[in-house]
């Protein structure tokens, strides 16, 4: 059975549609690239599965649970929100680290504020793993800096390792390199294909179509707020079938 | 020497209740205009301009009227008399209500502006961390603006340490009360001007101790951006 089930989901903004229709599934360990230009809907998706904005119509299932309905108001409390998005991880393309926290805090705080209302976890447990975490991101000598002492692509690394830290069932990435120098997304997305090579479910917006073509099992296509294209990610990037597809990479080809 | 001595005792005295008005207000003011600065960015539209017009009222009007209005209205409005107690303790009562009713407004502004000016992005981060509303408020947003609101803060404050003189209206004994009465009459002195001038010295030594401060507070929250 898939991890995750996604029926057609729309989202407008005003009379603008940004989502139309959206179904995908995605099985547990897979990784699926969402790729497509500007204003494609790519980031509302995400968005929409991190419970950051309300769908109009639609629902989200995770290993068969009903999170989502857009028509069930009671699916949609705060309280239950709250409980629900912790299935998802977000990575978000400005990082969006807190300033005024280390890297290791960054990573434990949320986990520490969930063990302090339910009880259970130590701290110390709690800083063991956060540590550990970091050292998978190659990040051991950073864990006392602040995010302003580091670079782009070491606060994106932290920022995936404050992520990782809920153990989200899916965790997305929001176009995790676009923010960065051209120098610096080669770390980061190292650390995603690693990730990626130990079956972690995720599914990642991205401009880095070769990236999406190696890493990623399946790939969606978007334009204009619906799925283009999806399949298997070689056959979409290489041999795209619909015409808009290829146009856009053909675009991407050339630079 | 006597008669210097005579003084500064009564400036003492009068700056003593300049201080304390002056802490009592910052101890009212600062958590009432936190609420008031929520009062102003609600999402329930009445409450929103209520406490818009509010702001509005007591930003727009002179603090001396609102302490006339304060001190003097209810006891011709109550058949009971002036709520106030008489005396110096009345006096303070009534002052201390005015300022901290007026600075909760002004400060409110200021943390509206430093609420505001923390990027979105921080809440979303802490709400996908399933943060609830509370402990993104008091982990990540609280800091973050308090850092920001240092300077604004810091410019009000110094402007309520001299505006406590104001309070001299209602007659509060407040240290330029005391050192106006040597000019006319005090502790048998008569026609002194230079005491009056002399409390200058008070407020600047005063707040040249809290912009040391302030910069201090400055510089221990400089290890973020």
């Amino acid at each position: 059975m898939a991890i995750l089930e996604v029926d057609h989901i729309e989202k407008h903004f005003g009379p603008t549609k940004v989502l139309q229709d959206i179904s995908f599934d995605l099985e547990q360990g897979q990784a699926l690239a969402i790729i497509g230009s500007s204003g494609s809907g790519k980031t509302t998706l995400l968005r929409c599965l991190n419970f950051l904005e309300t769908p109009d119509n639609g629902t989200i299932s995770v290993r068969g649970e009903l999170l989502f309905d857009a028509a069930d108001p009671r699916t949609q409390l705060e309280k239950e929100i709250r409980k629900k998005r912790l299935h998802f991880g977000l990575v978000f393309q400005s990082f969006n680290l807190f300033p005024q926290y280390t890297a290791l805090q960054n990573v434990t705080l949320a986990r520490e504020l969930l063990a302090k209302e339910r009880g259970g976890e130590s701290r110390e447990k709690i800083e063991a793993e956060g540590r550990e975490l970091l050292a998978k991101m190659g990040l051991s000598d950073r864990e006392g800096h602040y995010p302003c002492q580091l670079s782009g692509g070491q606060q994106q690394r932290v920022a995936i390792a404050r992520a990782l830290a809920l153990h989200p069932d899916i965790l997305c990435f929001d176009e995790p390199t676009s923010a960065l120098d051209p120098e610096l997304t080669g770390e980061v997305l190292k650390v995603i294909r690693s990730l990626a090579e130990q079956r972690t479910t995720m599914i990642i917006v991205t401009h880095e179509m070769a990236f999406a073509r190696d890493v990623a099992d399946q790939v969606i296509f978007m334009d204009g707020g619906v799925i283009v294209e999806q399949g298997e990610a070689h056959q979409v990037i290489e041999h795209p079938r619909e015409e808009r597809t290829q146009q856009f990479l053909s675009r991407y080809a050339e630079g | 020497m006597d008669m210097f001595l005579t003084v500064i005792g009564a400036l003492n005295e009068g700056f003593l209740q300049t201080l304390k008005l002056f802490a009592v207000t910052l101890i009212g003011a600062v958590p009432l205009g936190l609420i008031v600065s929520f009062g102003s960015m609600s999402r329930f539209t009445p409450l929103r301009w209520l406490t818009k017009t509010v702001v509005w009222v007591i930003r727009g009007t002179p603090l001396m009227l609102q302490l006339i209005i304060i001190f003097y209205i209810p006891g011709y409005l109550l058949e009971s008399g002036s709520p106030w107690p008489s005396g110096e303790s009345g006096r303070f009562l009534a002052s201390a209500a005015a300022f901290i009713i007026n600075y909760a407004c002004y400060f409110s502004e200021i943390y509206r502006g430093g609420i505001q000016g923390v990027p979105i992005g921080q809440q979303e981060a802490g709400e996908v961390l399933g943060m609830t509303k509370r402990q993104i408020f008091f982990h990540v947003t609280l800091l973050q603006m308090v850092k920001r609101i240092v300077p604004p803060m810091s410019n009000e404050i110094i402007t309520l340490v001299k505006d406590t003189s104001i309070a001299r209206i209602i007659s509060l004994q407040e240290v330029i009360w005391a050192g106006y009465a040597f000019l006319k009459s005090s502790h048998g002195y008569k026609g002194l001007l230079w005491p009056l001038f002399f409390t200058g010295v008070y407020y600047l030594v005063f707040n040249g101790a809290l912009t040391l401060l302030f910069n201090w507070v400055e510089k221990k929250l400089d290890y973020f951006r």
